[in-house]
């Protein structure tokens, strides 16, 4: 018997257009990952002359990364999971590399729209403005920091089954890493606190996308920030795909 | 690809699965040929949703050979699956996606052109054109079935597996959905199905094979089986209105005791 295989790339486009458009049915749950960081940029204009204008945007745009990747990307995956929508996709011809790849490419042009809107409020409200350089660097970093915390979103739903517990751990994650990253980062927890948030996925993250918009701070420790990020990423990845479950009731 | 050369569009042979130490399928065994339509039925946990998940490839069994139209699941599983159909038992779809949206979704995954007429037509075909608009979510239980049904056959499929497809379904809407999958048999393919109803199984199955205990206990068609078993006392006992039915049958060979 002759059999055809379905194009994988017609049947990607077709998975990325249905994401998409849930991902657009769920626009308000979008309008609220973009809300905190354009919160905070609007809030912080009257301090942006004292602390800068690449931290405030970092700042800005490392809590919305962390929104993306924990709450956007783990709950709609765990819902999706426990609703048993993957599974009726795993019996067709569609390699499974695709539905995550789907997921993913919803997530990556998620991080550019918040760049991009962060970048927007940065500018009309606090005057803060970039190189060129700087802004296309900026979304590289971006990109970067997003994969960490989408591994890191992977990692959750990875360990924990049931949907409604991801919900619990990733807001509580989230809460987490935003209140050691911005109190941490600024000392009130002491020194050491202080290194250890640098060097966390909050911390890395933040570094990296300070400096690349200002490329002229690049040191040596942004370097090692970056690689460090890259670690992050790879690691939480790794482990996130390998504890992985299709199905939330095995 | 070439398929190998069977006449069987199923055929499942020395099927082990295992859930951690427990074995929920044990050298489960059986064909499924053109033109035909084979009822798997068991108790609660017997492990038919177990078999057919092997089938599907949603899990690995530990030993056996799945082959499906040809093709061997585990080493061509894109081309098994291309000549499947599945209505999985507990199916749901993204819930932000529209009946048309899933539709389209499906038909494009597997390589079908379905255009706004065609699309219509399908609709049409199943009475649901004006539930077109409507979340999945918001659809009747029969509604959702024939939503289902429609999917799992949009390419037209040689193998069709359905997982108790008439549960919680009226008289009507079961009955329609019976003439649809005599519609797919119709067309010389083949139609594996589980369902907990006695009456579904003789009214459509052309040959049954029930599962107790992760185990094949009985594999013929229908009346055959109440020949065979019509002088068996534990049938005899089961039967509670003098005629044996495929129930007493069944009852007789799996005992009376609830399944969790």
């Amino acid at each position: 018997m002759q059999t055809l295989i379905p194009k994988t790339s017609a049947a990607f486009t077709s998975l990325v257009r249905a994401d998409f458009t849930t991902q657009w049915r769920n626009r308000r749950s979008v309008v609220m990952s973009l809300l905190v960081p354009v919160i905070i940029l609007i809030s912080w204009k009257g301090v942006i002359d004292k602390i800068g204008g690449a931290f405030a945007l970092s700042m800005a745009l490392t809590i919305g990364l962390t929104s993306i990747g924990i709450m956007g990307y783990a709950v709609s995956v765990a819902r999706d999971r426990d609703k048993g929508v993957f599974q009726r996709l795993r019996v067709t011809p569609l390699p499974t590399y695709c539905i995550m790849l789907s997921r993913l490419t919803v997530q990556l042009v998620m991080i550019v729209l918040l760049t991009a809107c962060v970048f927007i409020v940065g500018y009309q409200y606090d005057h803060i403005t970039l190189s060129g350089s700087g802004y296309v660097l900026t979304f590289i970093t971006a990109l970067l920091g997003g994969a960490l915390y989408l591994g890191l979103g992977q990692m959750i739903v990875g360990l924990v089954k049931n949907a409604e517990t991801v919900n619990s751990t990733s807001r509580l994650v989230y809460i987490a890493l935003i209140m050691l990253g911005i109190f941490g980062e600024l000392g009130m927890f002491g020194k050491q606190l202080k290194e250890i948030v640098h060097w966390s996925p909050f911390g890395t993250v933040k570094t990296i996308l300070a400096a690349g918009m200002q490329l002229s701070s690049w040191d040596n420790t942004t370097s090692m920030a970056l690689l460090v990020t890259f670690g992050y990423a790879i690691v939480f990845s790794f482990l996130g795909i390998k504890w992985f479950r299709w199905n939330s009731a095995v | 690809m070439q398929a190998e050369n069977d006449s069987s569009l199923l055929k499942v042979e020395n099927l082990d699965v295992f859930y951690g130490n427990f074995q929920a399928v044990k050298n489960v065994s059986f064909e499924v040929k053109p033109g035909e339509i084979f009822g798997l039925l068991g108790p609660n946990g017997a492990g038919k949703t177990s078999t057919l998940s092997a089938v599907e490839g949603l899990i690995n069994p530990e030993s056996g050979e799945i082959t499906v139209a040809g093709f061997n699941i585990r080493k061509h599983p894109m081309h098994a699956k291309a000549n499947m159909g599945v209505q999985l038992q507990a199916t749901s779809f993204q819930p932000e996606l529209t009946i048309r949206e899933i539709i389209k979704l499906f038909a494009g995954i597997y390589g079908v052109s379905l255009g706004t007429e065609k699309l219509n037509a399908i609709l049409r075909d199943v009475k649901l054109e004006d539930a077109a608009s409507k979340k999945f979510g918001q659809l009747s239980g029969g509604q959702q079935q024939r939503v289902s049904l429609i999917i799992s056959i949009i390419h037209d499929p040689v193998l069709s597996i359905l997982d108790e497809p008439t549960t919680g379904l009226d008289p009507q809407s079961r009955r329609q959905l019976w003439d649809r999958i005599e519609a797919i048999k119709d067309k010389g393919h083949a139609v594996l199905l589980t369902t907990h109803s006695m009456e579904e199984a003789e009214a459509v199955c052309d040959r049954i094979a029930i599962i107790d205990h992760g185990r094949v206990i009985a594999t013929d068609a229908p009346e055959s089986l109440i020949e065979l078993h019509k002088d068996n006392p534990e049938v005899i006992n089961a039967s509670r209105k003098g005629k044996i039915t495929l129930e007493d049958v069944f009852i007789g060979l799996t005992g009376k005791a609830v399944r969790t």
